[in-house]
């Protein structure tokens, strides 16, 4: 017959963990903060000029952030650049697509081939000709043509002359631009990273999928990693990595998802994590460590926007009836998340926080770890 | 050759099977053929006209893309508006472009033959209701002229050859029969129209092939049978011909390099549209010393 063991075990254990507790406190996380930081009205897009509005009055121009670079932001049918501060440095009404850019902009019709890139107080800088639309880097610093069949590309230089012209095998269904790269997506399913001129320095046919087809590609802002969404049946998640003057797959995971169209896919302004749209919910990775965690959005995904000093992405989805606002760590939980309701929202960054617009009001948020 | 086997066995396999190759609509009055100039590109399939209505896929096949115009997320522009791509056996693939806003059915991912892609549309880089129409055989990286693979439509008009011209240099000079020209090399233009009983406008829509003949021999043959890129570039398949090689800026197209020699020559210049009619313009001149 065993002996029973004493009940003053158990007490004594759960006073030692009690002691060890308070001897050795673990410190909690930090606390995120989102603060309300300025909110601005914006002009009804009916009632703005042709050529849009620039609202920069003597007292405006003298406001703190009148020598600091504004940021854009796309809202329903207007776009312009907002500073810092909240100063709106140009708004207009978009007239069928524009390209929008830190630097500058092309606000183009449906059927055109004479274009101007103007900057973001509105002033002209150059223009351009060619058959297809314009389409610029997220910085400005690059233009270029997509052909209006999606075969080719163009890139144009500041005298509107044209730097190189390149035909791609199959359509384009996704571009990727970061600093002097240029990653093609193509309908084949096969990835082409130009350079600055136009050539393919690097081309990847993916396999391993009843039909190949590349859904999203991306190009870090170091060019060391490449990434993309291919392929039907299974639909996959490929990351590859700089491997001396090529690059190598580093991993390939399986997803559940069945996309038939382009989806969003991006890596970090630092190039550690990639953002990647899933079925009602963002993927967040880390190519690194080669892990994927998904947050659950309720919608799709329309916005994605890093929060440098916080180390934290802002997600904006649009649901059925509702928009939500989600703030997540990579690879950990969700931080917060807000719900609204609105017609149109978007998220976008100003001065590295977040900037959010909802029906014609802009907001600025933000968000720092106390 | 080998690659056009698939393409080949398709068109002989698909009127024995119930999914028979057909128009993706109803009424085709065909608005642009294949290989047509586009400024600084080739056409690339063909644009049918006819009114709003519905667009179904030329064989049974399933869905690998689709984009709604203003409506899905994009990182580039789409010139081709709201569109559908569609996989069908053989590695063959289908492009439907310019479809009508918010009729594509976005839970739809296998078509049918007589199931709805979409209606006829404006959308995107349009001047008009139409329904551009792309085939690609993919494992050839080809895009292939629809009108090889499709139903014969009629076509009793034969292509118009309105002017031949010669361009020696800078200088472009109309090649009349007994025209004297300086000696050098010169590139033959031609003014070419393909017109069609359905088609109320006179547009220069590219014929299928072009054949350039001087003094009996054959110097140059232009078909427009298929385009594919090499090296970058979009090209007629098997030459190295693009779009630039083949149309001068003014539209008109560039037929073939000749050697002028002194002396009397004769050029012939024939012309065929896809349904078999032919016309053929025979130009004696002469090149002075």
């Amino acid at each position: 017959m065993r002996r029973k063991k004493p009940a003053s075990g158990f007490f004594i254990a759960v006073v030692v963990i009690i002691l060890y507790f308070i001897l050795f406190p673990h410190p909690l996380g930090r606390e995120l903060v989102a603060r309300p930081a300025w909110t601005l009205s914006l002009p009804a897009a009916e009632s703005l000029p042709p050529g849009g509005r620039s609202p920069d009055s003597p007292a405006e121009a003298g406001r703190p952030d009148a020598l600091q670079r504004p940021d854009a932001f796309q809202l329903g049918d207007t776009f312009g650049y907002v500073g810092p501060s909240g100063r709106l440095v140009h708004v207009e009404k978009t007239l069928f697509r524009v390209a929008l850019s830190e630097a500058g902009f092309v606000n183009y019709t449906r059927i055109g081939s004479d274009w101007v890139l103007r900057d973001p107080a509105g002033e002209r800088l150059f223009s351009f000709a060619g058959r297809g639309y314009p389409m610029a880097s997220g910085d400005g610093a690059r233009v270029f043509v997509v052909k209006t069949d999606l075969t080719g590309l163009q890139e144009v230089d500041r005298s509107g002359e044209v730097l190189w012209n390149r035909d791609f095998p199959s359509m384009l269904t996704s571009v990727s631009i970061e600093g002097g790269h240029l990653l093609a997506g193509l309908m084949d399913g096969s990835l082409e990273l130009l350079d600055r001129t136009g050539a393919a320095v690097f081309t990847h046919a993916t396999s391993g999928s009843r039909i190949p087809v590349i859904l999203a590609a991306a190009v870090s802002s170091d060019g060391s990693r490449l990434a993309c969404l291919c392929g039907i049946d299974p639909q996959v998640l490929t990351v590859l990595g700089k491997k001396g003057a090529s690059f190598a797959e580093t991993s390939r995971t399986l997803l559940s998802a069945e996309f038939r169209k382009e989806v969003r896919l991006l890596f970090s302004p630092d190039s550690r994590y990639l953002v990647l749209e899933g079925d009602g919910a963002a993927g967040l990775a880390d190519p690194g460590s080669r892990e994927l965690s998904w947050t659950p959005l309720g919608g799709s995904l329309t916005g994605v926007s890093f929060l440098g000093r916080a180390r934290a992405a802002a997600l904006l989805a649009r649901g059925e009836s509702s928009w939500r606002l989600t703030i997540a760590a990579p690879l950990s939980s969700v931080l917060c998340a807000a719900s609204f309701r609105a017609t149109a929202a978007f998220l976008g960054s100003v001065d590295g926080q977040i900037l959010l617009g909802i029906d014609g009001r802009l907001l600025r948020v933000d968000v720092e770890a106390m | 050759m080998r690659r056009l086997l698939p393409l080949a066995a398709l068109v002989l396999v698909a009127p024995l099977s119930l999914s028979a190759l057909d128009w993706p609509v109803g009424r085709t009055v065909v608005t642009a053929t294949f290989g047509e100039d586009r400024t600084d590109h080739f056409h690339n399939g063909i644009d049918i006209g006819g009114g709003e209505q519905d667009v179904q896929p030329f064989l049974p096949g399933e869905l690998v893309f689709r984009y709604e115009e203003n409506s899905d997320y994009t990182s580039l522009p789409r010139g081709v508006g709201s569109f559908v791509v569609v996989h069908h056996a053989d590695d063959i693939e289908t492009v439907y472009c310019h479809l009508k806003r918010g009729t594509i059915d976005p839970r739809r991912t296998t078509y049918g033959a007589r199931d709805r892609i979409g209606v006829m549309g404006d959308t995107g880089y349009s001047e008009g209701t139409h329904l551009h129409f792309i085939v690609r055989d993919e494992q050839s990286a080809s895009y292939v002229n629809p009108l090889s693979l499709l139903p014969a439509i009629a076509d009793a008009q034969a292509p118009v050859i309105r002017r031949v011209a010669l361009a020696i240099g800078d200088q472009v000079r109309t090649l009349a029969p007994g025209a004297i020209v300086p000696s050098g090399r010169g590139t033959v233009l031609a003014e070419i129209y393909d017109p069609r009983a359905d088609v109320k406008f006179l547009w220069p829509m590219a014929p299928y092939g072009v054949r350039l003949s001087v003094d009996g021999k054959e110097i140059a043959r232009v078909s427009f049978d298929a385009l594919q890129v090499v090296e970058g570039r979009m090209v007629l398949r098997g030459t190295r011909l693009a779009s630039r090689d083949v149309y001068a800026a003014d539209g008109m197209m560039r037929c073939g390099e000749v050697d002028l020699r002194p002396g009397t020559s004769h050029l012939l210049l024939t012309v065929r549209d896809f349904a078999g009619n032919e016309t053929s313009r025979e130009l004696p001149f002469t090149v002075r010393d």
